[in-house]
């Protein structure tokens, strides 16, 4: 999720508020397919992925496209918007109540040493590595990978080498959504939700993005580990109920420490 | 090859562009020159289309690119190296090369305009898995010019190339235009260093405050008053 957020942000300077709405979608679709179609929720993926990728891109050249070229409040409040309205569509469809999915892999354990683990939480941490290793690679491997980094860093130099950069826009938005909705998918074997699910993530997802630097996929997991860990730690010093206070502690500390993330301060060592 | 005719352009209410019209011939190196703020910049970005004129022409190759997508000019086989040289900064030279080829008529050559852009530029290609970024301003300006190398143009626009730079790293990439402009490459060069463009170029444009003063051969630009008081300091 919180690289869909970084890519969504890297690219087109938005930050996209409507994130949360596609992660509880991801969830509930990964859910409705169970449910409905007996689908193995581990399959879920192959359909969620490409179903909102396909979304992202008509949602970008539809309405995001539109308010690109004003404030950050416009698209801030836009998909804001958009959030709610997707909230309340589940709400119809699929009504308030808490769901859950419960299959044998998702309740199965693992025995490691003295810690019981499930295999869900690893097959959702793995996947979580996996996708970072292949985004990386499509980022710095392919000409569109390069394309979508070009106009993130610089958008008129893009534009000056030919990369049609409307295009380039849709498809970053479109994975963008696709990967927050991958992460829904792979949440719903975790948690149980109801249409409100993410919007405690969405927030830490900000601190994770914020943490590791806003455009950077290797620092935004360096943040995911980082604040998992802060808050784990937190966690034997002070209440559960506590524990988002971590996040936004973290939050301001990065923010007036170093601006510009882990990546960022990474950088200007590098640079000397 | 390049023709703008009675262009115009403007930032809102702000005319930059008064009825500019130039043309440029196959083979050749047009400079254009002109003080700080008389509108190079904002011509060369007309040409790419990042801004959109109010009124005129651009035609290249005897097509119509007023108004087409800036990604349809690179495949027409303009490039430009813009001012400021706006490499990606956080990839490595390589990257900024591979990118320069992104349009599709340059994606079948890349290995090959890569090595022409190594053998040119061989301090680039020592360089090459450096990133951008912390190369020196020199080295810089070699990997734009190679950047615009690498789409493969007929057409190559540079402004400003010698900004900033050591004087011997302004001799060393006016070598290398000539050599780009003796392969086949015709060159649109805006420069402040009037001296120097005009000692490659076989012709030049004196843009004022956003008005074409004055045109012609080198000599002819050598020998007139105007030029020799305003540019040359004479």
């Amino acid at each position: 999720m919180s690289y869909g957020l970084a890519l969504i942000y890297g690219v087109l300077k938005i930050i996209n508020l409507a994130n949360a709405g596609i992660l509880m979608l991801g969830a509930y679709v990964t859910w409705w397919m169970w449910d409905a179609f007996h689908l193995d929720p581990l399959l879920a993926p192959l359909i969620v992925i490409p179903l909102f990728f396909v979304f992202g891109v008509a949602m970008e050249r539809l309405v995001v496209r539109r308010v690109l070229d004003q404030e950050p409040i416009v698209s801030l409040l836009l998909l804001f918007g958009v959030w709610l309205i997707l909230q309340n569509v589940a709400y119809v469809i699929w009504t308030g109540d808490t769901r859950a999915i419960e299959t044998p892999f998702v309740d199965a354990t693992v025995k490691l040493g003295a810690m019981q683990l499930s295999w869900a939480r690893i097959y959702v941490f793995c996947a979580g590595g996996i996708t970072l290793a292949g985004l990386q690679l499509f980022l710095t491997r392919t000409h569109l990978g390069r394309a979508i980094r070009a106009v993130a860093q610089d958008r008129e130099a893009a534009k000056l080498t030919g990369v049609d950069v409307d295009r380039v826009n849709a498809v970053a938005f479109g994975i963008g959504i696709a990967l927050a909705a991958f992460a829904g998918s792979l949440l719903s074997l975790l948690f149980s939700f109801n249409p409100d699910f993410g919007g405690t993530l969405q927030l830490k997802s900000f601190c994770v993005v914020v943490l590791g630097g806003l455009d950077s996929f290797v620092g935004v997991a360096f943040g995911a580990v980082a604040l998992s860990l802060a808050e784990a730690f937190g966690l034997r010093y002070m209440a559960a109920s506590l524990q988002n206070l971590i996040s936004f502690v973290v939050l301001v500390v990065v923010l007036i420490a170093f601006p510009k993330g882990i990546a960022g301060l990474l950088r200007s060592m590098r640079r000397g | 090859m390049l023709e703008i005719a009675g262009l115009q352009v403007g930032y809102g209410e702000i005319r930059v562009l008064e009825d500019c019209s130039l043309r440029v011939e196959r083979g050749e190196i047009v400079s254009l020159l002109g003080a700080n703020g008389a509108g190079k910049t904002t011509l060369m970005r007309a040409v790419s289309r990042l801004i959109d004129p109010g009124a005129g022409t651009i035609s290249f190759e005897d097509a119509d690119i007023t108004r087409a997508p800036a990604s349809r000019v690179v495949e027409a086989g303009i490039a430009q190296v813009p001012e400021g040289r706006k490499l990606w900064p956080d990839m490595s030279v390589e990257d900024n090369l591979l990118l320069g080829a992104y349009a599709k008529r340059a994606r079948a050559h890349i290995d090959r305009s890569l090595e022409e852009v190594y053998a040119l530029f061989p301090r680039v290609k020592q360089r090459r898995r450096q990133i951008a970024g912390t190369l020196s301003g020199g080295e810089q300006q070699m990997v734009a010019i190679g950047r615009g190398l690498m789409s493969r143009p007929s057409l190559l626009m540079l402004d400003e190339p010698s900004l900033g730079l050591a004087p011997i790293i302004v001799a060393e990439v006016f070598a290398s235009i000539r050599a780009i402009n003796a392969r086949g490459v015709t060159v649109l060069l805006v420069e402040q260093n009037v001296a120097g463009a005009l000692e490659l170029a076989s012709r030049g444009y004196v843009l004022e405050t956003g008005r074409i003063v004055m045109q012609g051969s080198r000599e002819e630009l050598l020998a007139s008053e105007m030029v020799r008081k305003a540019y040359l300091g004479l």
